[in-house]
């Protein structure tokens, strides 16, 4: 099966390791995803801070995905499947529909809004009884999660798991043997679109979680904005408080060791995790 | 502050204890929602998670009124170069493709085409 692959700008540029370890992990699955050519960024949260048509820009992602003719579009980040989503439903309304398809003319593109976004934990989630017949390598860790907030809500729109406190990502972890350790800040979103406005309190938000979850041995993720704060700028928050330093994950990579796949493979060392 | 106080809102403060920005001593426009009064919030302190929203028990739509107050007033540095680099190249991170084709190929990932440059201006008319 092809599906087609929008891994947003901050994956695409700076997360190579996420797109990589997710399509090695979905081609165990029969799977295969084709990148989205001259896709823009989703937008999120800057667009639509600015535009009131932010659903135009939605609109011409979506009638790229489209033009490839698979259905179904696969997202790795919180704020890509929130965005799309969001634009395709209101591309339902026959008004924007007509709008966003007379602005997209001149670019030799139309749309219908037909497509389904799915991010990655929602595609894996549809496959457990699949995945949980493939795992060869059980793995023994304390994994503490961080769910991709952007992903489960507005809960009428996204349609997908309790909004609130969703259970599709832990289901996830648990089925390759880790034990997933409660904090209370699973669904406390990472901060970092705040970064943006305030790097303080984007820092203070990541440090939150760094302090309630060190009995954890990894803080697992499933979004291109949670690996940007709590791994990329995890050296701000620490600075010399060493005992805050904590592995991050991406759900892929942890997946990927739980089905056998060589940790290089993954981006991780040799004999990680074992 | 032009922005209408949304008549549904009972002043229940449920949004202010899910808010995470609220966590960490921020206050963003969930605070005027739940007191109009207070004058210390920031609607560009929201972090799009869509938690007050979802908790609201009278299905205000916090998120809507407050990406509506951003479009009104300045924005922070940081937004403001995201957008620009949106409008001008289609990415809110500026890249070429070269950089891009480094990255990719270091990964196996086969190359990517950008999209054209300031497309994205003949489909947002609406900003300022």
């Amino acid at each position: 099966m092809k599906l087609a692959f929008y891994p947003g700008c901050l994956v695409l540029q700076r997360m190579p390791e996420y797109e990589a370890t997710t399509r090695a992990v979905l081609r165990e699955l029969g799977i295969e995803l084709e990148i989205v050519q001259q896709a823009a960024c989703c937008g999120s949260p800057v667009v639509e801070s600015f535009a009131a048509d932010w659903v135009y820009l939605a609109a011409y992602n979506l009638a790229l995905v489209e033009r490839m003719e698979h259905g179904t579009v696969v997202t790795v980040c919180g704020g890509c499947t929130n965005t799309l989503t969001r634009g395709a439903r209101a591309l339902q309304d026959p008004g924007v529909r007509a709008e966003a398809n007379r602005r997209l003319e001149p670019l030799g593109l139309s749309v219908t809004g037909q497509v389904v976004v799915k991010h990655l934990v929602q595609l894996l989630a549809e496959r457990e009884e699949d995945l949980r017949a493939r795992i060869v390598r059980p793995l023994s860790i304390r994994v503490a999660l961080t769910n991709p907030c952007q992903a489960f809500r507005p809960g009428d729109v996204m349609g997908f798991d309790d909004p609130m406190e969703p259970h599709s990502l832990r289901r996830l972890v648990e089925l390759t043997g880790a034990e997933v350790i409660e904090y209370g800040g699973e669904n406390e979103c990472c901060g970092a679109t705040l970064y943006l406005a305030a790097p303080g309190l984007a820092l203070a938000a990541g440090r939150r979680k760094l302090e309630a979850t060190q009995e954890a041995d990894l803080l697992l993720h499933s979004c291109g904005n949670c690996q940007l704060l709590l791994r990329r700028f995890q050296r701000l928050i620490v600075r010399d408080e060493k005992h805050l330093r904590k592995e991050v994950l991406f759900l892929p990579q942890l997946i990927g060791l739980a089905l056998g796949l060589p940790a290089e493979e993954l981006g991780l060392r040799e004999g990680a995790w074992n | 502050m032009e922005l209408k106080h949304p008549e549904a809102c009972t002043q229940c403060g449920t949004c202010v204890t899910v808010c995470p920005v609220e966590m960490v001593g921020g206050h963003a426009i969930v605070t005027f929602l739940a007191e109009p009064d207070a004058a210390d919030y920031s609607v560009w302190l929201c972090t799009s998670c869509w938690r007050c929203q979802e908790a609201c028990p009278a299905g205000v739509d916090i998120y809507g009124l407050m990406m509506e107050q951003r479009r009104r007033e300045p924005a922070p540095a940081g937004y403001q170069a995201a957008f620009e680099h949106a409008l001008a190249c289609g990415l809110a991170l500026q890249v070429s493709q070269e950089a891009l084709d480094q990255v990719r190929a270091a990964w196996g990932l086969e190359s990517v085409e950008l999209p054209p440059p300031n497309f994205a201006r003949n489909l947002l008319r609406d900003s300022r």
